[in-house]
């Protein structure tokens, strides 16, 4: 430490603090504040977080078909034989496959994007695990007659499935879009304009 | 309608304020800086959920707020009666998020509730409509050309849901596009990834500027009048919408073809947008002229022709907002009647008195005269608290 109190730019806190800052969603308050608690953290509690660290990025790797986390390539699901196999959906991020997953009423396979299409963001198409998709489609998964785009409702997410149906129709695929409507055990009083205005929109005939 | 409750806290320099609020006249007193712009701020706020001046939302908080509480918020709440009934609405500013809490927030994030639902934005502006007459409002004559876009969007989003959600999208839409622009430039990606966006940004274009031409035409006619009685000598005041449209499309305007006229357009465009890395027409660059006998007001118009001109706008919003809407905004005058003459004050109380409600403020307890305001109640402002005058 200085005589500010502060630690010289070179020493092994201020190296700890700046590497919580590079974490999304950490400012330079709480990245000290992470720091200073690690510090006064037994020594086993370090450990633990270090390994926890470094086991993450030795073990987990994406999937070399579908481009989920996994600890093993293929992952689970690729290799499930029980798996329908014609019928792919994409996500936008691995967290979607765990929310899909858990429904339980989906038994074809996925395809990670890790992102969708944000040209604000200097994101464009070939920033997205699109041509793993394509070279998926082509070499493995050759069997697929539908993919469902399961991106978020917001703009980027529908620019990203115009993007992939114009992609894929021309290969003989259908390409197909989640239903956007009320949510289950929602109130009509209560719902807001937009969602009423797409669940009217998307309506389904009484069957 | 009109305002019944009005409940701030932590709001600028309001600790504290629960005010209920009666039809008719209210004048506010108070020496300069004693919060009467904040008050009619926060009004205008709950109205439109846009603050009338510059700063961030965490400005809002208080400062005192901002100092002493864990997570400083400001929060806003009205209660506003109709013909159809009570509605309530609440807006609540929360300073800084979790990452940089212990440091000086310079951020802000908003909650909206109806009824004690949380909603969006979108779904709480027009529940409570204003018109604010404000000094800065000679701004919209002579100032640069996006505060008379903000002004518009501002009178029409309380008039219509529809424009709201259009303007929002168009923004999302044009940051993308402007993005996707500046990519191409950089020899990244494909011209036709910018199908997507040009298709949006035509359907939310063509619906802002549908929207902006029709109300445009009724305050024109309207302002012209109102201005032919507040000028002397009689001047002629036009005011021209001009938006930022190749000449073939302005003719366009009104026709159901817009949207994809547009379109066309903005694709025969790309080269150039993409070689200046920026989209060159639409809305976003649109701009209204005001001219007083054919002279441009903005720069020919001497500050009393400007401060009228404004002043016969505002006055042609009350009425545009009443006949769309079947139902008169509240009017909130802000230290604007003690640098009129008395003629120019009798016509623009004349429309005070023809709404529900009027909340006025003035740092000069004669001015208006009781006269001028028959039957108003009158309130003393000082250190954040109102008393009866
Ligand atoms: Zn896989």
């Amino acid at each position: 430490m200085n005589t500010q109190g502060r630690p010289a730019a070179d020493s092994p806190i201020a190296r700890l603090v700046e590497a919580f800052h590079r974490l999304p969603g950490i400012g330079p308050k709480s990245a000290q504040r992470l720091a200073y608690h690690v510090l006064r953290a037994p020594q086993q509690e370090a450990q633990e977080l270090a390994d926890a660290l470094l086991e993450v990025k030795r073990s987990v790797v994406l999937c070399a078909r579908c481009q989920d986390l996994t600890t093993e390539s293929p992952c689970r699901i690729c290799g499930d034989a029980s798996r329908e196999r014609t019928v792919i959906c994409v996500v936008e991020e691995p967290l979607d496959v765990r929310a899909i997953e858990r429904t339980g009423g989906f038994r074809g396979l996925y395809h990670v994007l890790h992102g969708v299409i944000s040209p604000a963001d200097g994101v464009g198409p070939e920033d997205l695990k699109i041509q793993e998709l394509l070279a998926r489609l082509r070499d493995v998964d050759t069997g697929v007659t539908e993919v469902i785009v399961a991106t978020n409702p917001n703009l980027e997410g529908e620019a990203t499935s115009m993007y992939l149906g114009r992609l894929l129709r021309p290969l003989g695929i259908t390409v197909t879009r989640l239903a956007r409507g009320l949510p289950a055990g929602a109130d009509l009083e209560y719902a807001d304009d937009v969602t009423l205005g797409r669940a009217l929109e998307f309506r389904q005939e009484v069957r | 309608m009109h305002l019944a409750r009005l409940e701030l806290t932590n709001v600028r320099t309001f600790p504290r304020l629960d005010l209920a609020l009666a039809p008719g006249a209210h004048l506010v007193i108070g020496a300069n800086a004693s919060g009467k712009s904040n008050l009619l701020e926060a009004i205008a706020l709950l109205a439109t959920t846009r603050s009338g001046r510059a700063g961030g939302d965490v400005d809002l908080v208080s400062w005192q707020a901002l100092a002493e509480e864990p997570v400083p918020a400001a929060r806003l709440a009205a209660q506003v009666e109709t013909a159809q009934g009570r509605t309530e609405l609440e807006i609540a500013v929360i300073a800084g998020g979790a990452a940089d809490r212990g440091i000086e927030p310079t951020r802000a994030s908003r909650r909206f509730r109806v009824n004690g639902v949380a909603r969006r934005a979108s779904d709480l502006i027009g529940r409570l409509r204003v018109v604010l007459f404000a000094a800065e409002d000679l701004r919209i004559v002579e100032g640069p050309p996006g505060l008379r876009r903000r002004y518009l969007d501002i009178t029409l989003a309380q008039l219509d849901p529809t424009y709201v959600r259009a303007a929002q999208r168009y923004a999302r839409v044009l940051q993308q596009r402007n993005g996707l622009l500046r990519l191409l430039a950089a020899r990244r990606g494909k011209p036709d990834e910018l199908d997507f966006w040009d298709d949006e940004l035509a359907s939310a274009g063509a619906v802002l500027i549908a929207a902006r031409a029709a109300a445009l035409r009724y305050l024109a006619r309207d302002a012209a009048e109102r201005y032919a009685e507040l000028a002397s000598p009689v001047e002629a005041l036009t005011i021209c919408y001009r938006p930022a449209l190749p000449d073939e499309l302005r003719a366009a305007i009104g026709e159901h073809d817009l949207a994809p006229r547009m379109r066309s357009a903005l694709e025969a465009g790309r080269r150039t947008d993409i070689d200046r890395g920026l989209t060159r027409i639409g809305p976003h660059r649109d701009d209204i002229a005001f001219a007083i006998d054919g002279r441009d007001a903005g720069t020919f118009a001497s500050r009393g022709q400007q401060r009228t001109i404004a002043l016969a706008l505002r006055l042609a919003e009350v009425t545009l907002s009443t006949s769309r809407t079947g139902d008169a905004p509240v009017l909130l005058l802000d230290d604007i009647l003690s640098e009129i003459d008395a003629e120019r004050r009798r016509r623009v109380l004349e429309a005070a008195y023809g709404v529900d409600q009027v909340i006025l403020t003035t740092p000069d307890a004669d001015r208006p005269t009781p006269g001028e305001l028959p039957q108003a109640r009158r309130y003393r402002l000082a250190d954040g608290k109102f008393a009866p005058a």
